[in-house]
């Protein structure tokens, strides 16, 4: 009763203010009016929709039930309707009073899609900070273990770096990378839960990828937001019940290895470099045949989901094998989620997420057996009558394919992610929300290596390095819990014009891991005796290692629009993390943005051009604290010995401890400062859409590792994650500039045909502007040459080494390079060794040559869809950048295998070359001999599908939608480097662009289907 | 009214503010220096262990080196008492210091310089530490004088392998500290008077004999004959003399009947021995200097795949394969400086001429001939490696661990004594008294005495006496260095890239030289 009361005096209320609007129009005007719906092809109402006389001033939008209605002075006027993402129509009236419009669009809803801009959503046309938007759609397709291997290429300003090594997250880095720390990745929030890693995520789960990109959008998460976040939502059931299930089988191969001299190649060269000291053999061993393969991978995937008037639900499960292309390999990954929201009345809603992944990987040493399969000597067999070519006869390397199965090493990992919430609306713009977000993991590995003497009974000629006297069982264990605890109050209201959201929060976290291990020697070779009482006590070993560190965060965000043209956005954090000291505890972060939806304005009613057109601008403030928990404590290091009184050197030992490394304790927070200005159009009816931005993002106080001299006194340190010699501290100031483009154009042709095409170009300058008057940070070591300088006015991890001016033809030539003294430059030099570049006094020149940092990276994706055949093709390309080929200077051992390439190109007397030097036994100084162009372009995904017609499937009962598809997953790169990959990402951004490991990368063909029930 | 109810609960779980406890978690899994009561002793025993390694990592080929790999480069390879050893193209960087061609980017230099400041720091730790702990007056002043030892010597071989350093006495403030004691060089006279002597003379007058400490502790015969060999390099004979006469006095030390034990496990701390590196197990397993061992044994593979005969060494570490990597082989020309007889010849060299049969060592390791790339190793450096609870006993202490064997490093010992006091009495004019500490020496070692007569035949024989009695001991080079004949030997050994003015020092490594942003600066010549 009392409700019904309320309601007809709402409407009333509408009546009121409805009537109140169109008054004066129906007192000045003589015309007509006319109402409408529009809907999509989906028969859903679309709200915003422009519908405009031609010719005419009069226009209006759509409501939200997609209602308009509009005065006309013609009865026979044509209207025309238009919203981005849908194809313009014009509509002759006819004398109608009474219209309905279906709009069509393959882009469909994309302004009033939902973008998750943390704690909480907003429609993308309100965003007024740099969001990108991926459907999960879009990301599940890929025959990819991870997410973040789907989502390179799909976003403006996002450059994402994979190793291609199994198991290994790639690199993402937003806007150019702005701290130097090994930290440079985003964070990544799944469902709320903060996480650094998500190899537990099913990408088929995912329902949508929302990657903040300025600080204005990224301050909400200060703390953590200076690298960009991530956010990841899972899927909601809604509708009537869906069963789908998806499944992906294909063989994965090496996309590319870099060929190895054979061993009549290998003997020339080194017969060339040493003199005639090897022989030939009978064999001639392509290691990387012997070590690698076609590998089968399995993806499956169902899923369950729907809604109730007062549940939805959404339950999956999927399995993924994976074998590895290196042989013994292999890994399995289930997941099961069950995601549920229950509104038990019309002001309380409860639901949790909750996700269960158990990953087993069969792990072999890949980086060692790639290293080994590049050294060692192709004179060796890799097996000989059931015995191991003995590789260590040449140099000490190992035989790879020993290498592989030497250890049986398992590991489990089983990971829980989830959270609880309850949600209330005490009234209809409020509603408080609190969540409990758990994150859970559990490791757990067991390796066990055999005993095999380096004698005949195992290698076919004995000695050498590879042997173990004693067989030995390590196991390691390690947990870690992180929990998050949100609480929010979100107020949502409208008044006139106006419309404001306000939300307030706290949180709170901790993080906590701890682990340990243990060995022993000599346990049985039999797989069931593989426990730790089984080894030789006498010969027992164990450790432990641990970690904890807690935020508390208090959070705001402020929201207003005036007529749909002006919108403003405000953000503020205040966080404290324990990995501080007190003094520097607390950091303050916030973000201000605006918009400006031109489109709406009165004065663009009459143009075509464009259907929506919205300027932005935003600035705000981040910080970083992803640091070690040890940074700026000095810690002592327990457990020195030293033999006291021992009287003979074995018996007992007395412990010391030592302060190994020097620690800034006055350690801030970095903080970042980024200015945005973006422009989002569409225009040609719609077919054509898209962002343009430019940034400038600016890190002071930068944390960066120093190198102290020497004579501080800093030392390894076993417990710490931190480069002995290096002290963390607040230092450096970098600067990223960049313009992002990023477009998309889809037409319909006919009916039966269209297609899209879309791409985004991002451009980045980065530039290290001041290191406090501190020195260049020097990285990237190979054989005791720094490859890298990261210092003022050049790009982080810019490449710094000697130039190759050419190769001495001839001693004379030798003879008369001199300084201006008349001194010889280089007087042990040999006619085909490198010339080096001098300064006018006489040293070495070691300048500038490149950086890793690329100028400009780009995605390309494009589709066609004719019937019900579906293709569709993504590229990404990485443009005007260096790479360091370490792994040829890293060439230590003169009896190390040689590229095939530098095997059949060395300068010798008959065949002199101004470019490739003479036959040398390896230990070169760095140069840039070894730089390339890192410049590449490569297919990351075609995929060409079937759908069978609704026609064919009413013949059965069973299923409601089928595809197929085969799927080509990075099938080709073109490159100019010859080495293995383009793509190296490094341990820190001012190491990357070397190439050391020697792993391929990985190409995947795949046959999939997609049913629904 | 229910709504307002689920507002104020929902509100009031807003409000719920962290203590402030919440933010202060204390570092797991490490101490820091406040949560340590016994800090300073602690910081002792840590400043001991750096004459093991200064790298907690236990790294071979690491950033960190006192007595490993890179000091054994810097010191016995090259000398001519050894070759680099191994294959040619094994360690280039070794090479390239053995051949007087090495430049300021060589990482070993650099470690050696790394780890030398290491060591210099934790005794800096550990005399700051020392100055404010709770502990008795007189046990400070002792652990305060052990401490100054030690520094002494990491600086004594600091200046003869760089010549002058910086004289970093303190701890640093911070990592931005700038005080220029971190960055610029002290001039050589400053290393010794400010340094090195103060440090020796503080260890003399405030340590205790051998006899009343700890076994491996700093004691006063070691701060005395140290300074007396300071006093040498510095011709400072009146004192070298009066320091070797205290220690010979002391009756503390004597020398061994049997030169061959010396260096093996069972001459550990016998009265020969003044100062050496201690070693041992440490949890369950060997802990003693990193690859000191390794990188000097005897090595089977030449690294050109060229067939060996087996080895059947059954019971040992490695019964068919590479006891080591080979290098720091003795040298013919230490081989021709033996004379006929000289006991101390086979108990130093592992000698394989083509030949002869194989080698059997003191442990029963058969050592087949023309193995490897070279017909020497050194036996002061071989560790028996028999496997525990295998087919035959244990000679040696061994865990299994080649890398870390328990080798102690003899670093002083009372032959040297007498051989000092020899030197400072012939060059003070008491010629007599100087034979006849020689003829000590040379009677141990079964020779006759000298016949030596005039100061300068003397000294002669002392310094032929100094190469053999301490072959492969690390001190040859700088005793060249000192005796200002370096340049004359390297280069009548072969060594011509040796250049006088130069090569008596090693380059100060560019990359310090980068870091201190220039205000250090490179050595003559590099």
């Amino acid at each position: 009763m009392n409700t019904q009361i309320t309601h007809s005096k709402k409407r009333f209320f509408y009546f009121i203010c409805l009537f109140a609007l169109f008054f004066p129009l129906q007192l000045f005007a003589q015309s007509k009016i006319i109402s409408g719906t529009v809907t999509g092809t989906d028969g859903l109402p679309i709200s915003g929709v422009s519908v405009q006389v031609k010719g005419g001033s009069a226009g209006t939008a759509t409501d939200s039930s997609g209602n308009f209605s509009l005065n006309v002075s013609n009865p026979n006027a044509t209207l025309v309707i238009s919203s981005l993402g849908y194809i313009s129509q014009n509509i002759g009236l006819a004398g109608r009073s009474n219209i309905s419009i279906e709009l069509k669009g393959a882009e469909a809803k994309e302004l009033n899609q939902v973008v998750v801009v943390g704690y909480g959503t907003q429609r993308k046309i309100d965003v007024t900070g740099a969001i990108s938007h991926v459907d999960g759609n879009q990301l599940a397709k890929q025959p990819v273990l991870t997410l973040t291997q789907a989502l390179q290429g799909k976003v403006a300003g996002v450059q994402i770096t994979s190793s291609g090594q199994p198991g290994s997250s790639p690199q993402v880095v937003i806007r150019g990378a702005g701290s130097i720390l090994g930290g440079a990745n985003p964070l990544y929030i799944v469902d709320g839960i903060w996480t650094d890693d998500i190899t537990n995520i099913n990408t088929s789960d995912i329902l949508s990828v929302d990657v903040l990109k300025d600080a204005s959008a990224c301050s909400i998460y200060g703390v953590r937001g200076a690298n960009g976040v991530i956010l990841i939502t899972t899927k909601q059931g809604s509708g009537k019940m869906k069963v789908n299930y998806t499944a992906n089988i294909g063989i994965q191969q090496a996309a590319y290895v870099v060929p190895m001299a054979n061993a009549a190649q290998y003997l020339q060269y080194e017969t060339a470099a040493l003199g005639p000291q090897l022989f030939p053999t009978k064999y001639s061993t392509n290691w990387f045949n012997q070590v690698l393969r076609n590998a089968f991978y399995q993806n499956h995937n169902i899923s369950v989901s729907g809604s109730g008037d007062k549940y939805k639900y959404a339950l999956s499960a999927g399995y993924l094998t994976n074998q590895g292309i290196i042989i013994f390999n292999d890994y399995k990954r289930y997941t099961v989620r069950l995601n549920n929201e229950f509104s038990p009345t019309s002001f309380l809603k409860i639901g949790s997420t909750a996700s269960f992944s158990n990953q087993a990987s069969q792990n072999v040493p890949t980086g060692t057996i790639t290293e080994d399969a590049y050294r060692a000597a192709p004179l060796v067999p890799a097996m000989l009558n059931g015995k191991f070519g003995n590789t260590s006869q040449y140099q000490n390397v190992g035989n790879p394919v020993l290498n592989a199965q030497n250890t049986n090493d398992l590991s489990h990992d089983d990971r829980l992610q989830g959270n609880v919430y309850l949600e209330i609306n005490p009234l209809k713009t409020l509603s408080l929300r609190t969540t409990f977000n758990e994150e859970a993991d559990f490791y757990d590995d067991r390796a066990y290596t055999y005993q095999h003497p380096n004698d005949t009974t195992f290698f076919n000629v004995n000695g050498g390095s590879q042997g173990a006297t004693r067989s030995t069982l390590a196991i390691s264990n390690s947990k870690y819990y992180r929990w998050v605890w949100s609480n929010t109050v979100n107020y949502n209201a409208q008044f006139g014009s106006s419309k404001i959201t306000v939300l307030a929060g706290t949180e709170a976290q901790e993080y906590y891991q701890v682990g340990s291990s243990a060995s022993r020697y000599s346990v049985p070779p039999i797989t069931s005796e593989w426990y730790l009482q089984n080894g030789d006590a006498n010969f027992q070993f164990n450790g432990s290692s641990v970690n904890k560190n807690t935020i508390n965060s208090y959070f705001g965000r402020i929201f207003y629009s005036y007529k749909n043209r002006y919108e403003f956005t405000g953000n503020f954090r205040a966080d404290g993390s324990s990995v501080f000291s007190a003094q520097n505890r607390w950091g303050y972060f916030p973000g201000l943005s605006a918009g400006w939806i031109i489109s709406n304005e009165h004065f663009m009613q009459n143009q075509q051009i464009f259907q929506y057109l919205k300027l932005r601008g935003s600035w705000g403030e981040l910080g970083n604290s992803n640091i070690p928990s040890d940074a700026s404590v000095q810690t002592v290091l327990s457990n020195i010995p030293y033999f006291f009184n021992s009287g003979t050197s074995a018996s007992g030992s007395t412990t010391g401890s030592i302060v190994p490394q020097i620690k800034d304790l006055n350690l801030k927070w970095e903080i970042t400062k980024e200015a945005d200005l973006g422009l989002e159009y569409s225009v040609l009816g719609g077919r054509l859409s898209g962002d343009i931005d430019v940034y400038d993002k600016r890190v002071t106080n930068a944390l960066i590792y120093v190198q102290v001299p020497g004579t501080f006194g800093s030392q390894a340190n076993p417990n710490s994650s931190i480069t002995p010699g290096d002290v963390l501290t607040n230092a450096a100031t970098i600067d990223n500039k960049g313009l992002e483009f990023s477009a998309r154009w889809h037409d319909n042709i006919n009916k039966n045909l269209s297609y899209f095409i879309g791409g985004n170009v991002s451009f980045n300058r980065n530039r290290v502007v001041s290191l406090n008057g501190g020195l260049p940070y020097f990285d990237g070591n190979i054989n005791g040459y720094f490859t890298t300088e990261t210092k003022a006015g050049y790009p982080i991890g810019a490449f710094f080494m000697r130039q190759v001016t050419g190769v001495f033809q001839n001693s004379a030539q030798i003879q008369n390079y001199k300084d201006k003294n008349g001194n010889i430059l280089q007087p042990a030099a040999q006619p085909g060794d490198l010339i080096y570049k001098y300064n006018s006094n006489g040293q070495l020149d070691t300048s500038y040559v490149g950086s890793y940092q690329p100028k400009a990276y780009i995605g390309i994706s494009g589709g066609i869809n004719y019937k019900t055949f579906d293709f569709s093709i993504d590229l990404y390309s990485n443009i005007g950048n260096q790479v360091y080929n370490g792994k040829q200077q890293a060439r230590v051992v003169a009896t190390d295998n040689i590229e095939k390439s530098i095997a059949t190109s060395y300068w010798t007397q008959q065949n002199k070359s101004n470019t490739q030097p003479a036959a040398n036994s390896g230990n070169q100084p760095a140069s840039s001999y070894y730089i390339a162009s890192g410049t590449f372009v490569r297919i990351n995904n075609i995929t060409i599908g079937y759908t069978f017609p609704q026609r064919i499937l009413k013949r059965q009962k069973v299923f409601s939608d089928c595809r197929i598809f085969l799927n080509a997953q990075n099938p080709v790169t073109f490159k100019k480097y010859d080495g293995f990959s383009s793509e190296l990402p490094g341990s820190s951004s001012t190491n990357a662009g070397i190439e050391l490991g020697t792993y391929p990368t990985v190409r995947t063909f795949a046959l999939g289907v997609n049913l629904s029930l | 009214m229910k709504n307002i109810l689920l507002f104020i609960c929902g509100f009031s779980l807003m409000m719920i503010s962290c203590k402030k406890s919440f933010l202060e978690v204390p570092i797991q899994g490490q101490g820091t220096p406040s949560t340590d009561p016994q800090v300073a002793l602690n910081d002792v025993t840590g400043a001991y262990n750096a004459l093991i390694t200064p790298d907690p990592t236990q790294s071979e080929f690491g950033q960190y080196d006192i007595h490993g790999i890179y000091f054994i480069t810097v010191t016995n390879i090259m000398s001519d008492d050894a070759d680099k050893g191994s294959y040619p193209g094994d360690q280039p960087l070794a090479g390239d210091i053995d051949n007087f061609i090495e430049t300021s980017d060589n990482t070993y230099v650099a470690g050696l310089w790394r780890g030398y400041y290491a060591g210099i720091s934790r005794t800096n730790i550990a005399i700051s530490g020392l100055a404010q702990a709770l502990l008795p007056a007189s046990q400070i002043t002792r652990l305060t004088a052990e401490m100054r030892f030690l520094r002494g010597y990491f600086y004594f071989n600091m200046v003869r392998m760089f010549g002058g350093v910086p004289l970093v006495l303190t701890v640093p403030s911070g990592p931005q500290s700038q005080d220029s004691s971190f960055y610029i060089r002290a001039s050589v006279s400053d290393v010794y008077n400010k340094g090195i002597i103060p440090d020796l003379q503080f260890a003399v007058s405030n340590l205790p004999l051998k006899s009343a400490t700890d076994v491996g502790r700093a004691t006063k015969g070691a701060a005395e004959t140290l300074l007396a060999k300071v006093d040498m390099y510095l011709k400072n004979w009146q004192q070298a003399d009066s320091l070797t006469t205290d220690v010979i006095n002391s009756g503390q030390y004597h020398l061994m009947p049997d030169y061959s034990i010396l260096w093996r496990q069972a001459g550990d701390n016998c009265a020969e021995s003044v100062f050496e590196v201690e070693t041992g197990i440490y949890g369950n397993a060997d802990y003693g200097i990193p690859g000191y061992v390794e990188f000097q044994g005897p090595r089977q593979d030449n690294g050109m795949g060229t067939p060996s005969p087996p080895w059947n060494n059954p019971g040992f570490n490695q019964p068919s394969g590479d006891d080591g990597y080979g290098f720091d082989a003795p040298s013919a020309s230490l081989m021709a400086a033996y004379e006929p007889g000289d006991l101390r010849k086979a108990a130093t060299i592992i000698s394989l001429p083509a030949s002869s049969a194989p080698d059997t060592l003191f442990d029963g390791f058969v050592v087949p001939a023309m193995v490897g790339v070279s017909a020497n190793y050194n036996y002061k450096a071989y560790h028996s490696q028999i496997l525990p609870g295998g087919s035959i006993p244990q000679v040696e202490a061994f865990d299994g661990n080649r890398s870390l064997c328990q080798k102690n490093l003899h670093i002083l010992r009372y032959a040297e004594v007498l051989l000092i006091k020899a030197e400072a009495a012939n060059e003070l004019g008491n010629s007599g008294t100087a034979i006849g500490y020689l003829n000590m020496v040379r009677a141990r070692a079964g020779l006759p005495p000298t016949n030596a007569v005039s100061q300068s035949d003397v000294r002669t024989a002392i310094w032929k006496e100094r190469r053999v009695e301490l072959a492969m001991e690390h001190d040859r080079f700088w005793d060249l260095v000192r005796q200002g004949r370096a340049a004359q030997v390297m280069i009548a050994d072969g060594k011509t890239n040796f250049v006088a003015g130069k090569s008596e020092l090693l380059p100060i490594p560019s990359s310090e030289i980068a870091i201190s942003g220039g205000r250090l600066t490179q050595n003559p010549g590099y």
